[in-house]
């Protein structure tokens, strides 16, 4: 190879070793993988088109994708087919959810292809990629295009006419990176229902997220930052039906055993219907999986019940009810952005929480950026936030005296015409929003904007993170702190007295809304009693609580 | 079954036609090989069948539609997150189709098939 090309991708690269290809260097390819669409993971639950309770194809890719890297994470093997060998049975036992099923399958076929080889080369790579797509769509008797399977058979496709240019694994790499994308991107094509919902297919989406993981690893990029974490979901149609579940069905439990003297079948099934319902054994390797749903006073009857034919390897329960009520829950937390039409206003806004997104996303916002206090979002997350929105005309709230200089920095990079309203807390933000008049003259309006951010007090509830001195006022470590408008009011052992002497700090009694943000950190009980101290002691103005989702404050406290 | 009143008269829907639905729904999920028959015997369970009738049951009172599918799945895939894939295809598809609620979708796996790796 010629030297100049080896120093170009030299400097690109994380210290890591390229060649030979073997297992262990797999094994970070594998892991920079997962990392990658865990980042990514809400976006690839966001595609989810049917309405059956089977869990997010993104977590369950997520879980089957950890599932299999777990089994590898501890094994110092260098030979590639040894540890391929492991990786594809973690994928197995971890499927979750059929696009688990299916990647855990396209892992099988690769994982064969690379028996008793050492390394990874271009040929293999090609070969390996092949008996994936080929052990992927023997599990289905009609396969449906536009799903994960045609993404895989692209691939798979694609990797076999690079050959004809190039030997090296990670150039093959970059080129099927390409084609997943493509891929991916014409599913909608391919499946009406796809294309009726105005999204991708989630698995396969999945499945270049983790090979795009791959490759940024190679070319030395971050994996933790998520690029598009500010999608227009208005954008699409997302329907969270959840089915409830039934009674008797409050517990699923998986037990894996070795059976004793041989398993029968027949019988086991009959008595196992007296425990419960939903009852399915599977089987590898001398092992047998039983899972089954039962009600919670029968709970420990299936891993009783195994104990007496097999000896138990591994129980697991999982409480049904609790993981429907957690998807009802998350099932309310997408947003609904504002959409611009070109020409008009669109506002960025820097929210610390999620439920602080979401009351600036209906205040109409197009777009959020996560990042706060100890969380400032770079220059790159604003601009990305705002770049695919169809006009030129961005506000930015930042919400944060720390974030406005990153947000001033935006307006050098891009060729948008970005105004700053420099916002130093979410309350200001929020005041700014009321003034939005998106169709408006923007010098006009920002103006305006600005003129309204000092009408409203701000205060602020944490803990203190050290002891000092601050505006006359002496902080212990652990203390609960109250700022107003960013200075040091009040140092105290409570967040009762920090909450109340804010407020008559800041003359509530003067203003007529306090609304608090609480944040992740205080539960909603909390937040109930000390809302009542509050309306007892103003009784002439009106409390809100909204759920903020913020870290480490306790409470944000908008008092206008 | 499936009585809805209509004007002109009445709609019914055999328990047929809901197998036929609940039938291309198993055969579209990933990991399903193929149907089995309920009613051969242990040991020749591996006949797929292509009449819908004989891989899918469909039982009825009143209200209450109940699905039992007996299928052989993929070997090497893992069972328990293909069955729960099918019952769910099968319960949004049937009941997509027909407007009722189904109450329950049983899935037997009745055997696995085995494919050559190579």
């Amino acid at each position: 190879m010629d030297p100049d090309v080896i120093d170009i991708k030299e400097k690109q690269l994380y210290p890591m070793q390229r060649y030979p290809i073997d297992g262990q260097v797999f094994k970070s390819l594998v892991e920079a993988g997962l990392t990658w669409l865990r980042t990514n993971q809400q976006i690839v639950n966001s595609l989810n088109v049917f309405p059956v309770p089977d869990g997010d194809t993104g977590t369950n890719m997520v879980l089957t994708m950890q599932a299999a890297f777990d089994e590898i994470a501890n094994f110092p093997e260098h030979n590639l087919g040894k540890l391929m060998h492991h990786l594809a049975h973690g994928a197995l036992m971890g499927a979750r959810g059929n696009s688990g099923v299916i990647l855990s399958q396209l892992w099988r076929g690769f994982a064969h292809a690379l028996d008793n080889f050492e390394a990874l080369d271009g040929r293999l790579l090609v070969n390996a990629l092949h008996q994936g797509r080929n052990t992927a769509y023997r599990g289905v008797v009609r396969p449906v295009e536009g799903t994960i399977l045609t993404v895989a058979k692209d691939i798979a496709a694609e990797a076999e006419l690079s050959l004809e240019e190039t030997q090296d694994p990670y150039d093959i790499l970059q080129r099927i990176v390409t084609a997943a994308d493509i891929s991916v991107s014409n599913t909608p094509e391919l499946l009406a229902v796809l294309k009726d919902a105005g999204v991708v297919d989630a698995g396969g989406k999945g499945l270049y997220f983790i090979l795009e993981g791959m490759l940024r690893y190679v070319k030395g990029q971050p994996l933790d930052v998520n690029l598009t974490a500010i999608q227009t979901l208005s954008a699409m149609k997302l329907e969270n039906v959840f089915d409830r579940i039934e009674p008797g069905q409050d517990y699923e439990v998986v037990v894996d055993f070795r059976p004793i003297n041989g398993l029968n079948i027949p019988q086991f099934y009959e008595e196992l219907q007296h425990i419960g319902t939903s009852i399915q054994i599977g089987e590898g390797d001398g092992i047998f999986r039983m899972h089954i749903h039962v009600a919670s006073d029968n709970l420990y009857a299936p891993i009783e019940y195994t104990k007496t034919i097999g000896v138990v390897t591994k129980a697991a329960i999982e409480n049904l009810r609790a993981q429907m009520e957690q998807a009802d829950y998350d099932s309310g937390k997408s947003l609904q952005f504002t959409s611009v039409e070109p020409g008009q206003i669109a506002t960025v806004a820097v929210a610390p929480g999620l439920g602080i997104a979401r009351v600036f996303a209906s205040l109409g916002v197009s777009a959020i950026v996560e990042g706060g206090q100890t969380m400032n979002p770079s220059t790159q997350e604003i601009m990305d936030a705002f770049e695919n929105l169809p006009t030129d005309q961005i506000f930015i709230l930042p919400n944060n005296k720390n974030i406005i200089l990153a947000a001033q920095a935006v307006a050098q990079l891009t060729v948008k015409h970005v105004t700053v309203i420099p916002t130093h807390s979410v309350p200001q933000g929020m005041a700014a929003m009321m003034r939005l008049i998106p169709t408006g003259n923007p010098e006009a309006v920002a103006t305006d904007m600005k003129s309204v951010i000092d009408d409203v007090e701000t205060g602020e509830i944490t803990t203190a993170t050290r002891s000092v001195e601050i505006d006359g006022v002496d902080v212990i470590q652990g203390q609960i702190i109250s700022l107003l408008n960013g200075k040091l009011v009040l140092a105290s052992d409570n967040l009762n007295t920090a909450t109340l002497g804010l407020l008559e700090k800041a003359h509530a009694d003067n203003y007529e809304l306090i609304t608090l943000f609480y944040g992740i950190d205080v539960s909603r009980m909390e937040v109930d009693a000390i809302a009542d101290v509050i309306r007892k002691e103003y009784p002439k103005q009106e409390i809100e609580v909204q759920e903020g989702g913020q870290p480490h404050y306790q409470f944000i406290i908008s008092i206008e | 079954m499936n009585n809805d009143y209509f004007q002109l008269g009445r709609v019914t829907v055999s328990p047929r036609a809901i197998a036929t639905i609940a039938y291309h729904a198993a055969r579209q999920s990933y990991g399903v090989v193929g149907l089995t028959s309920k009613n051969l015997m242990e040991g020749i369970t591996q006949v797929i069948v292509k009449d819908p009738t004989h891989g899918i049951e469909v039982k009825y009172d009143s209200e209450n539609i109940t699905i039992d599918i007996y299928v052989i799945i993929e070997y090497g895939t893992r069972i328990k997150s293909v069955a729960s894939s099918v019952s769910n295809t099968v319960k949004y598809q049937v009941e997509k189709a027909l407007g009722m609620p189904v109450d329950q979708v049983n899935v037997h796996v009745r055997g696995l098939r085995v494919s050559d790796m190579d």
